[in-house]
């Protein structure tokens, strides 16, 4: 099982940059190399601002390819320590392995090892010590104490990760795939401090975080109109113009999962060790029974372009509101008695809403002349703003790109890179800091690709 | 029970590289009269034992790290009052109740031959490599304070524990 999972994932990792259209997470060195920004009028750009379905030349940005194909080094890094054809055996993914360890499978999911890692995140290596006593349980973390986080740590994200269809006179038909997930961790205030304070344990009390997390997913067949309201100075044979779109998706998720309680242990009288602390999970499972959750949603877009600047900006999911009719609700909890979870069906088939977080995206790009090209992007879906600015000179077949960006986490990152034209195909590297691991450091990853022009 | 062991691990896993190490005061599990041993040995009788054992427990999920060291250490006090003989106290450690009390104590201490009013201080300590008695959430502690008496009046006296420690040190995590 665990093996089927592990594979039908890396699958979708590797196979995801075949699509037609990227989400957020991106396979684009270039896009690596400048901080993240996204320079060209690709998928990317149209998925999220239907205005630009309407700017007929997308690939007015000169040495723009008309596709990238990513090079994974980092896979070959990743299946050579652990072999595909062993993935079951695998301690890394068998809890009941002495090498099992949590943290570096979620950092896997935090940081697919798609690219190759240059710089891995350093994890605190300093010891962490219990002090035990009849009354006094204290852990004293040492320098991993940083890693407690203060506040809601999660994650979360809407990607449209399928963007197929036709278009017409301004209109446009098609399919969208979305995902869209959110998982947030709160420490209960007593936990953090036992965790951070270096204070004993106390009988009789409960320690624990709060979780919280959803995932839906499903496709959405899409009308949208976009069109060219105003033609700017250039005339009607430039780009220039003032657009505006906007699309309807009637969503039909194919799944949805949420799990919320609370998760941890509680000690027992006193002494505080005089008893095992017994485990404490306390929580409701909402799960789809069916597919099929349906709901209307809408996008929004503009776009003005005058000469070399253009800008942009999106917002999307509007309303976007689905109705799974058909949900259990399951509410789990410890059963010391057993030493076992327990579950009770609370409801077998319900009807639930859930939302859609609505996500705004803006985008601005200057076109210097002398091959240099600069721009930015503003995204927030859902949890917090990231910003993108980055810039790329071309030279000849060289192309030369730096940018910066803050991510989720409002953490500044820096990226370099370059590429090499030969006729109809390029290489492009890209060098990227990201805080995607669980380390107060950055690590460094290299993105390489081959682009078609 | 791998619900608890795995939420401490969220946390503890994330030493990386680093030790767990577990200091743990196994004098603090033991009461009052454990602690205290008061005697009162016929005088030049074959030697006899005073025996206490007591389990004690340690966070859950020991059961698959793997055991760097474990040092331990004890000090206390002999209180002779009379009579003449040598007292010598050893600590073992084991996983089961019925484990204890068999081959080499962990500790061991003599107090040396003492003769009417007198206080000895005794303790020592020890280092073991790659113990697998420690890999486990509950031990059991014996402590055997063996009382060898000279002929002549009856040795009497109290024999004070007063610390007893325990040191492990784990090379990976504890799940």
């Amino acid at each position: 099982m665990r093996t089927g999972v592990v594979a039908v994932a890396l699958a979708l990792l590797v196979l995801a940059p075949l699509r037609s259209a990227r989400a957020q997470f991106s396979f684009d060195a270039r896009r690596y190399g400048m901080g993240g920004v996204s320079l060209s009028r690709d998928g990317n750009v149209r998925r999220y601002n239907p205005a630009y379905r309407a700017v007929k030349n997308k690939n007015h940005v000169a040495g723009t390819p008309k596709f990238s194909i990513p090079v994974p080094i980092g896979l070959v890094d990743f299946f050579k320590d652990h072999p595909i054809n062993q993935l079951g055996h695998d301690p890394m993914f068998s809890p009941e392995s002495s090498a099992f360890n949590p943290v570096a499978l979620l950092d896997i999911v935090f940081n697919p090892p798609i690219f190759y890692e240059v710089k891995k995140a350093p994890m605190p290596t300093n010891d962490v010590s219990f002090t035990v006593g009849r009354n006094q349980l204290i852990i004293d973390l040492g320098a991993s104490k940083v890693l407690i986080p203060e506040q809601e740590f999660g994650l979360g994200t809407t990607s449209r990760l399928l963007d197929l269809g036709v278009g017409f006179a301004g209109f446009h038909v098609g399919v969208m795939g979305f995902l869209q997930y959110d998982v947030g961790f709160t420490l209960d205030s007593t936990l953090r401090s036992f965790l951070v304070r270096d204070s004993t344990a106390r009988p009789n009390t409960n320690y624990f975080a709060n979780i919280d997390g959803t995932v839906q997913a499903g496709f959405a067949p899409t009308v949208s109109f976009a069109s060219r309201v105003t033609r700017g100075a250039g005339g009607g044979e430039t780009d220039d113009g003032l657009y505006l779109g906007g699309a309807v998706h009637y969503y039909m998720g194919a799944t949805y999962g949420r799990g919320i309680g609370p998760a941890g242990f509680t000690t027992g009288p006193a002494p505080v060790l005089g008893s095992t602390p017994a485990p404490l999970l306390n929580g409701d499972l909402f799960t789809s029974n069916k597919p099929f959750g349906r709901g209307v949603g809408g996008d929004v877009g503009i776009v003005w372009i005058t000469g070399p600047f253009e800008v942009g900006a999106g917002v999307n999911d509007i309303g976007a509101q689905l109705t799974w009719s058909h949900s259990k609700i399951q509410h789990f909890v410890y059963d010391n008695a057993g030493d076992s979870i327990a579950s009770i069906v609370v409801s077998p088939d319900t009807s639930i809403k859930t939302k859609l977080p609505i996500t705004y995206v803006g985008n601005a790009a200057l076109h210097m002349g002398t091959g240099t090209t600069v721009g930015g992007d503003v995204v927030n879906s859902g949890r917090g703003t990231v910003i993108h600015v980055g810039v790329e000179q071309r030279t000849g077949p060289f192309a030369i790109r730096g940018g910066v960006s803050r991510d989720q986490r409002k953490k500044m990152q820096f990226g370099f890179g370059g590429g090499l034209r030969l006729g109809p195909i390029g290489l492009d590297v890209g060098f990227f800091t990201h805080s995607n691991s669980l380390s107060t450091q950055r690590a460094i990853t290299m993105a390489t690709a081959i682009s078609i022009y | 029970m791998k619900a608890l062991p795995a939420a401490l691990l969220v946390f503890v896993a994330a030493c990386g590289q680093g030790n767990v190490i577990l200091n743990v005061d196994v004098l603090s599990f033991l009461t009052a009269s454990d602690s205290t041993t008061q005697y009162n040995v016929i005088g030049g009788l074959p030697p006899v034992d005073s025996t206490i054992s007591r389990r004690f427990l340690l966070p859950p999920g020991l059961g698959k790290s793997t055991v760097d060291s474990v040092s331990a250490s004890f000090s206390s006090q002999l209180e002779n009052l009379t009579g003449g003989g040598r007292v010598t106290l050893e600590v073992f450690f084991a996983k089961s109740q019925g484990g204890l009390f068999i081959g080499t104590p962990y500790l061991s201490d003599s107090s040396g031959h003492v003769t009417g009013v007198q206080t000895v201080p005794m303790g020592t300590n020890s280092l073991r490599l790659a113990d697998s008695v420690f890999t486990t959430d509950s031990l059991w502690v014996g402590i055997r304070a063996r009382i060898t008496t000279d002929v002549g009046p009856n040795m009497s006296g109290q024999l004070r524990l007063t610390d007893l420690r325990l040191r492990v040190v784990l090379q990976d995590k504890i799940l």
